[in-house]
Protein backbone atom coordinates (compact mmCIF):
# COMPACT_ATOMS: atom_id res chain seq x y z
CA UNK A 1 0.00 0.00 0.00
CA UNK A 2 1.10 3.72 -0.77
CA UNK A 3 2.07 5.77 1.87
CA UNK A 4 -0.50 7.79 3.40
CA UNK A 5 0.09 11.89 2.81
CA UNK A 6 -0.19 12.14 6.65
CA UNK A 7 2.85 9.41 7.24
CA UNK A 8 5.05 11.73 5.18
CA UNK A 9 7.99 13.62 7.08
CA UNK A 10 8.64 16.35 4.02
CA UNK A 11 6.21 18.50 2.20
CA UNK A 12 7.93 16.76 -1.07
CA UNK A 13 6.79 12.81 0.97
CA UNK A 14 3.66 14.31 1.31
CA UNK A 15 3.10 15.02 -2.43
CA UNK A 16 4.17 11.92 -3.93
CA UNK A 17 2.07 10.19 -1.36
CA UNK A 18 -1.25 11.89 -2.21
CA UNK A 19 -0.12 11.76 -6.36
CA UNK A 20 -0.19 8.16 -6.02
CA UNK A 21 -3.90 8.69 -4.58
CA UNK A 22 -6.74 7.09 -6.63
CA UNK A 23 -9.04 9.61 -8.21
CA UNK A 24 -11.28 11.41 -5.92
CA UNK A 25 -14.80 9.74 -6.62
CA UNK A 26 -16.16 10.66 -3.20
CA UNK A 27 -19.68 12.11 -4.57
CA UNK A 28 -20.49 13.41 -0.84
CA UNK A 29 -17.42 15.37 -1.06
CA UNK A 30 -17.68 16.94 -4.31
CA UNK A 31 -21.02 17.92 -3.79
CA UNK A 32 -19.79 19.75 -0.45
CA UNK A 33 -17.11 21.31 -2.64
CA UNK A 34 -19.75 22.29 -5.29
CA UNK A 35 -22.18 23.86 -2.94
CA UNK A 36 -19.63 25.71 -1.25
CA UNK A 37 -18.60 27.90 -3.86
CA UNK A 38 -15.49 26.86 -3.62
CA UNK A 39 -12.47 29.44 -3.91
CA UNK A 40 -14.20 32.20 -5.11
CA UNK A 41 -12.23 35.32 -4.21
CA UNK A 42 -13.48 38.62 -4.62
CA UNK A 43 -11.35 41.69 -6.98
CA UNK A 44 -10.89 45.06 -5.96
CA UNK A 45 -9.23 47.92 -7.24
CA UNK A 46 -8.22 50.86 -5.04
CA UNK A 47 -6.38 54.20 -5.04
CA UNK A 48 -3.26 52.63 -5.76
CA UNK A 49 -1.49 56.33 -6.03
CA UNK A 50 -2.74 57.49 -2.82
CA UNK A 51 -1.61 53.92 -1.55
CA UNK A 52 2.19 54.58 -3.41
CA UNK A 53 2.08 57.79 -1.73
CA UNK A 54 2.77 56.31 1.67
CA UNK A 55 5.78 57.83 3.26
CA UNK A 56 6.76 55.68 6.32
CA UNK A 57 9.58 57.43 7.35
CA UNK A 58 7.93 58.78 10.87
CA UNK A 59 7.44 54.27 11.98
CA UNK A 60 11.10 53.99 9.91
CA UNK A 61 12.79 52.53 12.61
CA UNK A 62 10.17 50.39 13.63
CA UNK A 63 9.26 49.30 10.28
CA UNK A 64 12.22 48.02 9.11
CA UNK A 65 12.23 45.98 12.07
CA UNK A 66 9.72 44.38 11.16
CA UNK A 67 10.53 44.20 7.50
CA UNK A 68 13.28 42.18 8.15
CA UNK A 69 11.72 40.21 10.50
CA UNK A 70 9.04 39.15 7.95
CA UNK A 71 11.96 38.31 5.51
CA UNK A 72 14.21 36.36 7.58
CA UNK A 73 11.05 33.78 7.50
CA UNK A 74 10.51 32.39 10.84
CA UNK A 75 8.04 30.02 9.83
CA UNK A 76 9.30 28.76 6.59
CA UNK A 77 10.19 25.28 8.03
CA UNK A 78 6.75 25.26 9.91
CA UNK A 79 4.12 24.32 7.26
CA UNK A 80 5.57 21.12 6.78
CA UNK A 81 4.15 17.58 7.72
CA UNK A 82 5.63 15.64 9.91
CA UNK A 83 5.31 12.76 13.12
CA UNK A 84 2.65 15.46 14.68
CA UNK A 85 0.51 14.99 12.03
CA UNK A 86 -1.78 12.20 13.03
CA UNK A 87 -3.89 10.52 10.70
CA UNK A 88 -7.54 11.49 10.53
CA UNK A 89 -10.75 9.28 10.58
CA UNK A 90 -13.00 10.98 8.16
CA UNK A 91 -15.06 8.52 7.68
CA UNK A 92 -15.79 8.15 11.53
CA UNK A 93 -16.36 12.02 11.95
CA UNK A 94 -19.82 12.79 12.93
CA UNK A 95 -21.69 13.78 9.62
CA UNK A 96 -22.71 17.07 11.30
CA UNK A 97 -19.21 17.56 12.64
CA UNK A 98 -17.56 16.76 9.16
CA UNK A 99 -19.92 19.16 7.44
CA UNK A 100 -18.95 22.16 9.60
CA UNK A 101 -15.04 21.31 10.18
CA UNK A 102 -15.39 21.18 6.00
CA UNK A 103 -16.89 24.54 5.84
CA UNK A 104 -14.04 25.88 7.87
CA UNK A 105 -11.19 24.32 5.93
CA UNK A 106 -12.74 26.29 2.93
CA UNK A 107 -13.71 29.26 4.35
CA UNK A 108 -10.11 29.75 5.83
CA UNK A 109 -8.74 28.64 2.68
CA UNK A 110 -10.40 30.67 0.29
CA UNK A 111 -9.75 33.66 2.79
CA UNK A 112 -6.22 32.98 2.68
CA UNK A 113 -6.46 32.73 -1.15
CA UNK A 114 -8.33 35.74 -1.42
CA UNK A 115 -5.45 37.40 0.84
CA UNK A 116 -3.00 36.25 -1.60
CA UNK A 117 -4.82 37.82 -4.60
CA UNK A 118 -5.40 41.45 -2.92
CA UNK A 119 -1.56 41.67 -1.89
CA UNK A 120 -0.12 40.76 -4.94
CA UNK A 121 -2.45 42.74 -6.69
CA UNK A 122 -1.00 45.68 -4.74
CA UNK A 123 2.35 44.32 -4.92
CA UNK A 124 1.88 44.64 -8.83
CA UNK A 125 0.18 47.86 -9.22
CA UNK A 126 2.49 49.91 -6.78
CA UNK A 127 6.08 51.41 -7.35
CA UNK A 128 6.87 52.61 -3.53
CA UNK A 129 9.42 50.27 -2.72
CA UNK A 130 8.24 49.84 1.12
CA UNK A 131 4.95 49.09 0.13
CA UNK A 132 5.60 46.57 -2.43
CA UNK A 133 7.93 44.64 -0.29
CA UNK A 134 5.45 44.53 2.75
CA UNK A 135 2.69 43.12 0.16
CA UNK A 136 4.92 40.94 -1.61
CA UNK A 137 5.66 39.14 1.66
CA UNK A 138 2.18 39.01 2.93
CA UNK A 139 1.54 37.44 -0.07
CA UNK A 140 3.54 35.04 0.29
CA UNK A 141 2.25 33.57 3.90
CA UNK A 142 -1.07 33.99 2.37
CA UNK A 143 -0.28 31.60 -0.59
CA UNK A 144 1.68 28.87 2.02
CA UNK A 145 -1.55 28.81 4.60
CA UNK A 146 -3.74 28.10 1.69
CA UNK A 147 -1.78 25.19 0.47
CA UNK A 148 -1.62 24.01 3.75
CA UNK A 149 -5.09 24.09 4.00
CA UNK A 150 -5.68 22.85 0.78
CA UNK A 151 -3.66 19.59 1.35
CA UNK A 152 -5.96 18.92 5.02
CA UNK A 153 -8.54 18.92 2.27
CA UNK A 154 -7.77 17.08 -0.09
CA UNK A 155 -7.15 14.23 2.61
CA UNK A 156 -10.79 14.25 3.36
CA UNK A 157 -11.35 13.87 -0.97
CA UNK A 158 -12.27 17.62 -1.58
CA UNK A 159 -9.93 19.06 -4.67
CA UNK A 160 -9.89 22.51 -5.23
CA UNK A 161 -12.05 24.00 -8.20
CA UNK A 162 -10.03 26.97 -10.08
CA UNK A 163 -12.44 27.73 -12.03
CA UNK A 164 -13.11 31.04 -11.22
CA UNK A 165 -10.15 32.31 -13.43
CA UNK A 166 -11.95 32.15 -16.24
CA UNK A 167 -15.12 33.24 -15.31
CA UNK A 168 -15.89 36.73 -15.80
CA UNK A 169 -14.88 39.27 -12.64
CA UNK A 170 -16.37 42.40 -12.11
CA UNK A 171 -13.81 44.80 -9.81
CA UNK A 172 -14.94 46.81 -6.86
CA UNK A 173 -13.54 49.55 -5.20
CA UNK A 174 -12.25 50.06 -1.98
CA UNK A 175 -10.79 53.12 -0.44
CA UNK A 176 -7.51 52.21 0.56
CA UNK A 177 -8.53 53.32 4.50
CA UNK A 178 -11.10 50.73 4.28
CA UNK A 179 -8.54 48.19 3.28
CA UNK A 180 -6.20 49.15 6.44
CA UNK A 181 -9.13 49.11 9.47
CA UNK A 182 -10.30 46.09 7.77
CA UNK A 183 -7.44 44.30 6.89
CA UNK A 184 -5.42 45.29 10.30
CA UNK A 185 -8.89 43.83 12.18
CA UNK A 186 -9.03 40.51 10.04
CA UNK A 187 -5.74 39.97 10.86
CA UNK A 188 -5.65 40.80 14.75
CA UNK A 189 -8.40 38.88 15.02
CA UNK A 190 -7.33 36.04 13.15
CA UNK A 191 -4.55 35.71 15.63
CA UNK A 192 -6.98 36.35 18.44
CA UNK A 193 -9.46 33.27 17.62
CA UNK A 194 -6.25 30.83 16.14
CA UNK A 195 -4.25 31.46 19.85
CA UNK A 196 -7.35 30.91 22.01
CA UNK A 197 -8.17 27.61 20.33
CA UNK A 198 -4.31 26.50 20.25
CA UNK A 199 -4.21 27.45 24.41
CA UNK A 200 -7.61 25.77 25.11
CA UNK A 201 -6.33 22.59 23.23
CA UNK A 202 -3.22 22.73 24.93
CA UNK A 203 -5.31 22.22 28.31
CA UNK A 204 -7.43 20.04 26.97
CA UNK A 205 -5.88 17.95 24.48
CA UNK A 206 -8.49 15.14 24.57
CA UNK A 207 -10.84 17.64 22.02
CA UNK A 208 -8.02 18.12 19.45
CA UNK A 209 -10.40 15.94 16.76
CA UNK A 210 -7.67 17.10 13.78
CA UNK A 211 -4.24 17.85 13.39
CA UNK A 212 -4.11 21.17 11.88
CA UNK A 213 -4.72 23.16 14.98
CA UNK A 214 -1.36 22.07 16.60
CA UNK A 215 -0.32 24.31 13.68
CA UNK A 216 -2.19 27.34 14.98
CA UNK A 217 0.44 28.91 16.60
CA UNK A 218 3.03 29.64 14.43
CA UNK A 219 0.41 30.33 11.98
CA UNK A 220 -1.00 32.81 14.21
CA UNK A 221 2.09 34.95 14.56
CA UNK A 222 1.81 35.81 10.67
CA UNK A 223 -1.39 37.13 10.94
CA UNK A 224 0.24 38.82 13.71
CA UNK A 225 3.01 40.45 12.09
CA UNK A 226 0.71 41.08 9.08
CA UNK A 227 -1.50 43.13 11.76
CA UNK A 228 1.77 45.12 13.03
CA UNK A 229 2.12 46.58 9.39
CA UNK A 230 -1.21 47.71 9.19
CA UNK A 231 -0.99 49.45 12.67
CA UNK A 232 2.28 50.84 11.26
CA UNK A 233 0.88 51.90 8.25
CA UNK A 234 -2.11 53.62 9.82
CA UNK A 235 0.48 55.18 12.03
CA UNK A 236 1.80 57.26 9.09
CA UNK A 237 -1.06 59.47 9.18
CA UNK A 238 -2.70 60.40 12.36
CA UNK A 239 -6.11 61.76 10.45
CA UNK A 240 -6.77 57.74 10.06
CA UNK A 241 -7.55 56.94 13.51
CA UNK A 242 -8.04 60.83 14.90
CA UNK A 243 -10.37 62.09 12.92
CA UNK A 244 -13.73 62.63 13.98
CA UNK A 245 -15.28 61.20 10.88
CA UNK A 246 -13.24 58.25 11.26
CA UNK A 247 -13.13 57.34 14.50
CA UNK A 248 -17.17 56.83 13.34
CA UNK A 249 -16.11 54.32 11.05
CA UNK A 250 -13.25 52.53 13.22
CA UNK A 251 -16.25 52.05 15.91
CA UNK A 252 -18.57 50.63 12.86
CA UNK A 253 -15.84 48.57 11.51
CA UNK A 254 -15.23 46.99 15.22
CA UNK A 255 -19.19 46.30 15.96
CA UNK A 256 -20.27 44.99 12.22
CA UNK A 257 -16.87 42.51 12.94
CA UNK A 258 -17.45 41.72 16.47
CA UNK A 259 -21.19 40.86 15.91
CA UNK A 260 -20.52 38.65 12.15
CA UNK A 261 -17.65 36.83 14.05
CA UNK A 262 -20.62 36.10 16.87
CA UNK A 263 -23.38 35.22 14.51
CA UNK A 264 -21.09 32.99 12.05
CA UNK A 265 -19.94 30.82 15.46
CA UNK A 266 -22.58 30.45 16.80
CA UNK A 267 -23.94 28.95 13.85
CA UNK A 268 -21.59 26.18 13.59
CA UNK A 269 -23.01 24.30 17.34
CA UNK A 270 -20.91 21.01 16.25
CA UNK A 271 -17.97 22.84 15.50
CA UNK A 272 -17.23 24.24 19.23
CA UNK A 273 -18.72 21.43 20.68
CA UNK A 274 -16.26 18.97 19.15
CA UNK A 275 -13.55 21.46 20.54
CA UNK A 276 -15.37 21.28 24.35
CA UNK A 277 -15.64 25.02 23.37
CA UNK A 278 -18.84 27.36 24.49
CA UNK A 279 -18.84 29.94 21.21
CA UNK A 280 -20.43 33.20 23.55
CA UNK A 281 -16.87 32.39 25.96
CA UNK A 282 -15.00 32.33 23.06
CA UNK A 283 -16.36 34.94 21.29
CA UNK A 284 -15.95 37.19 24.67
CA UNK A 285 -12.47 35.70 25.00
CA UNK A 286 -11.45 36.36 21.20
CA UNK A 287 -12.99 40.00 21.29
CA UNK A 288 -10.89 40.83 24.28
CA UNK A 289 -7.81 39.71 23.15
CA UNK A 290 -8.60 42.28 20.55
CA UNK A 291 -9.29 44.90 21.89
CA UNK A 292 -6.13 44.88 23.98
CA UNK A 293 -4.21 44.06 20.97
CA UNK A 294 -5.89 47.14 18.82
CA UNK A 295 -5.33 49.70 21.76
CA UNK A 296 -1.97 49.82 19.50
CA UNK A 297 -3.39 52.14 17.03
CA UNK A 298 -7.62 52.50 17.75
CA UNK A 299 -8.52 55.33 20.07
CA UNK A 300 -11.30 53.25 21.48
CA UNK A 301 -12.23 49.91 22.38
CA UNK A 302 -15.71 48.53 22.47
CA UNK A 303 -17.77 47.76 25.61
CA UNK A 304 -18.55 44.38 25.53
CA UNK A 305 -19.01 44.02 29.41
CA UNK A 306 -21.96 46.20 28.47
CA UNK A 307 -25.62 44.80 29.63
CA UNK A 308 -26.47 45.21 26.18
CA UNK A 309 -23.69 43.76 24.27
CA UNK A 310 -24.47 39.46 24.74
CA UNK A 311 -28.28 40.36 24.59
CA UNK A 312 -28.42 42.26 21.40
CA UNK A 313 -25.36 39.86 19.66
CA UNK A 314 -28.09 37.12 20.33
CA UNK A 315 -31.22 38.49 19.10
CA UNK A 316 -28.77 39.41 15.79
CA UNK A 317 -28.04 35.69 15.51
CA UNK A 318 -31.38 34.91 16.37
CA UNK A 319 -32.06 37.35 13.43
CA UNK A 320 -30.27 35.61 10.64
CA UNK A 321 -31.93 32.35 11.57
CA UNK A 322 -35.01 33.81 10.78
CA UNK A 323 -33.60 35.65 7.70
CA UNK A 324 -32.01 32.19 6.74
CA UNK A 325 -35.39 29.88 7.21
CA UNK A 326 -37.15 32.64 5.30
CA UNK A 327 -34.74 32.09 2.04
CA UNK A 328 -35.77 28.39 2.66
CA UNK A 329 -39.14 28.94 2.50
CA UNK A 330 -39.37 31.00 -0.47
CA UNK A 331 -42.55 32.74 -1.62
CA UNK A 332 -44.51 35.64 -0.08
CA UNK A 333 -44.33 34.04 3.54
CA UNK A 334 -40.26 33.46 3.05
CA UNK A 335 -40.17 37.03 1.90
CA UNK A 336 -42.09 38.55 4.78
CA UNK A 337 -40.34 36.42 7.60
CA UNK A 338 -37.04 37.39 5.79
CA UNK A 339 -38.02 41.17 5.84
CA UNK A 340 -39.50 40.92 9.62
CA UNK A 341 -35.66 39.11 10.45
CA UNK A 342 -33.59 42.15 8.41
CA UNK A 343 -35.29 44.52 10.47
CA UNK A 344 -34.60 42.88 13.57
CA UNK A 345 -30.79 42.16 12.80
CA UNK A 346 -30.73 45.95 12.07
CA UNK A 347 -31.91 47.01 15.50
CA UNK A 348 -29.83 44.81 17.23
CA UNK A 349 -27.01 46.31 15.06
CA UNK A 350 -28.10 49.83 15.95
CA UNK A 351 -28.46 48.85 19.77
CA UNK A 352 -24.90 47.46 19.57
CA UNK A 353 -23.22 50.80 17.45
CA UNK A 354 -25.01 52.95 20.08
CA UNK A 355 -22.81 51.35 23.19
CA UNK A 356 -20.85 54.01 24.21
CA UNK A 357 -16.66 53.11 23.68
CA UNK A 358 -14.27 53.18 26.00
CA UNK A 359 -11.52 55.63 25.32
CA UNK A 360 -7.92 54.65 24.72
CA UNK A 361 -4.52 56.71 24.78
CA UNK A 362 -3.03 55.26 21.63
CA UNK A 363 0.86 54.74 22.23
CA UNK A 364 3.27 56.63 20.99
CA UNK A 365 4.97 53.69 19.52
CA UNK A 366 2.58 51.06 17.95
CA UNK A 367 4.39 47.69 17.93
CA UNK A 368 3.64 44.98 19.75
CA UNK A 369 5.00 41.04 19.82
CA UNK A 370 2.58 38.19 20.38
CA UNK A 371 1.57 37.42 23.75
CA UNK A 372 -0.87 35.10 24.08
CA UNK B 1 -15.33 56.05 -21.95
CA UNK B 2 -19.19 57.24 -22.87
CA UNK B 3 -21.33 58.20 -19.50
CA UNK B 4 -23.68 55.34 -20.00
CA UNK B 5 -21.85 52.76 -22.48
CA UNK B 6 -19.74 50.15 -21.92
CA UNK B 7 -16.48 49.67 -24.28
CA UNK B 8 -14.97 46.61 -24.98
CA UNK B 9 -11.36 45.73 -25.12
CA UNK B 10 -9.10 42.41 -25.36
CA UNK B 11 -5.40 42.50 -24.06
CA UNK B 12 -3.02 39.48 -23.72
CA UNK B 13 -2.71 37.96 -20.52
CA UNK B 14 -0.99 35.95 -18.43
CA UNK B 15 -2.91 32.77 -16.08
CA UNK B 16 -0.33 31.60 -13.23
CA UNK B 17 -1.45 28.84 -11.05
CA UNK B 18 0.30 27.31 -8.05
CA UNK B 19 -1.57 24.63 -6.85
CA UNK B 20 1.33 22.84 -4.87
CA UNK B 21 1.31 22.19 -0.85
CA UNK B 22 3.81 24.59 -0.06
CA UNK B 23 1.82 27.64 -1.90
CA UNK B 24 -1.57 27.88 -3.57
CA UNK B 25 -2.29 31.16 -5.34
CA UNK B 26 -3.86 32.02 -8.80
CA UNK B 27 -3.16 35.31 -10.74
CA UNK B 28 -3.78 36.83 -14.20
CA UNK B 29 -1.36 39.48 -15.31
CA UNK B 30 -2.60 41.92 -18.25
CA UNK B 31 0.96 41.77 -20.19
CA UNK B 32 -0.38 45.04 -22.23
CA UNK B 33 -0.02 47.06 -19.36
CA UNK B 34 -3.77 47.67 -19.51
CA UNK B 35 -5.09 49.18 -16.12
CA UNK B 36 -8.64 47.82 -14.68
CA UNK B 37 -10.82 50.53 -13.18
CA UNK B 38 -13.84 50.27 -10.51
CA UNK B 39 -16.76 48.67 -12.50
CA UNK B 40 -14.55 46.55 -15.10
CA UNK B 41 -15.15 43.67 -15.67
CA UNK B 42 -12.25 40.96 -16.45
CA UNK B 43 -12.95 37.40 -18.33
CA UNK B 44 -10.02 35.41 -19.67
CA UNK B 45 -10.77 33.89 -22.70
CA UNK B 46 -10.70 29.69 -23.23
CA UNK B 47 -10.49 26.54 -21.27
CA UNK B 48 -10.84 26.14 -17.73
CA UNK B 49 -7.40 26.07 -16.31
CA UNK B 50 -6.22 22.94 -14.75
CA UNK B 51 -3.12 22.53 -12.41
CA UNK B 52 -2.57 19.20 -10.60
CA UNK B 53 -1.51 18.90 -7.50
CA UNK B 54 2.17 19.55 -7.17
CA UNK B 55 1.83 21.69 -10.43
CA UNK B 56 2.82 25.36 -11.64
CA UNK B 57 0.98 26.18 -14.56
CA UNK B 58 1.34 29.52 -16.36
CA UNK B 59 -0.59 29.77 -19.75
CA UNK B 60 -0.63 32.87 -22.47
CA UNK B 61 -4.32 34.27 -23.08
CA UNK B 62 -6.19 36.49 -24.36
CA UNK B 63 -8.94 38.75 -21.80
CA UNK B 64 -11.97 40.44 -22.52
CA UNK B 65 -11.80 44.03 -20.54
CA UNK B 66 -15.22 45.51 -20.32
CA UNK B 67 -15.36 48.95 -19.62
CA UNK B 68 -17.76 50.32 -17.40
CA UNK B 69 -19.76 53.47 -18.19
CA UNK B 70 -18.78 56.93 -16.84
CA UNK B 71 -21.70 56.15 -14.50
CA UNK B 72 -21.26 53.01 -13.50
CA UNK B 73 -17.86 53.68 -12.35
CA UNK B 74 -18.57 56.58 -10.10
CA UNK B 75 -21.48 54.18 -8.47
CA UNK B 76 -19.13 51.44 -8.29
CA UNK B 77 -16.49 53.90 -6.35
CA UNK B 78 -19.26 55.50 -4.36
CA UNK B 79 -20.83 52.08 -3.00
CA UNK B 80 -17.64 49.79 -2.95
CA UNK B 81 -16.79 50.34 0.41
CA UNK B 82 -20.04 49.43 1.46
CA UNK B 83 -19.04 45.84 0.25
CA UNK B 84 -16.21 45.99 3.06
CA UNK B 85 -17.14 42.83 4.69
CA UNK B 86 -15.76 41.29 2.05
CA UNK B 87 -12.71 41.95 3.44
CA UNK B 88 -12.58 40.10 6.67
CA UNK B 89 -12.32 36.85 7.01
CA UNK B 90 -14.07 34.58 9.41
CA UNK B 91 -13.47 31.18 9.75
CA UNK B 92 -16.99 29.89 8.70
CA UNK B 93 -19.01 30.79 5.38
CA UNK B 94 -22.53 32.66 6.55
CA UNK B 95 -25.01 29.66 5.63
CA UNK B 96 -27.03 28.38 8.35
CA UNK B 97 -26.33 24.64 8.20
CA UNK B 98 -28.39 23.61 10.92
Amino acid sequence: MNMHSSEATTAEEAIAAQEALPPLTNEEATKVAMSNTLLTPRFYTTDFDEMDAIDVTPVRAEWDKLIAAMKADPNRGHFKKNEDWDTVDWDGMEPALKAEFIDFLISSCTAEFSGCVLYKEMKRRGSNDDITTLFQLMARDEARHAGFINDALREAGIAVNLGFLTQAKKYTYFRPKFIYYATYLSEKIGYARYITIYRHLEANPEHRFHPIFKWFREWCNDEFSHGEAFALLMKTDPALTESRVNKLWIKFFLTAVYSTMWVRDHQRPEFHKALGVDPAWYGQEVFRKTSEISKQVFPMTLDIDHPRWIPQLNKMQAANVQIALGRKQGGFGGWVKRMAGSARAGMAFLSLLTIPVETNEVPQSPRLEPAY
Amino acid sequence: MGLITRSKETAPCTVTISHRFEELSAHVRLDNGAVIHPGDTVQVQGPEIMAAFGEIVEEQRTAVITRASKLEQMWTRATGDLEFMELCEFSFSEEVMS
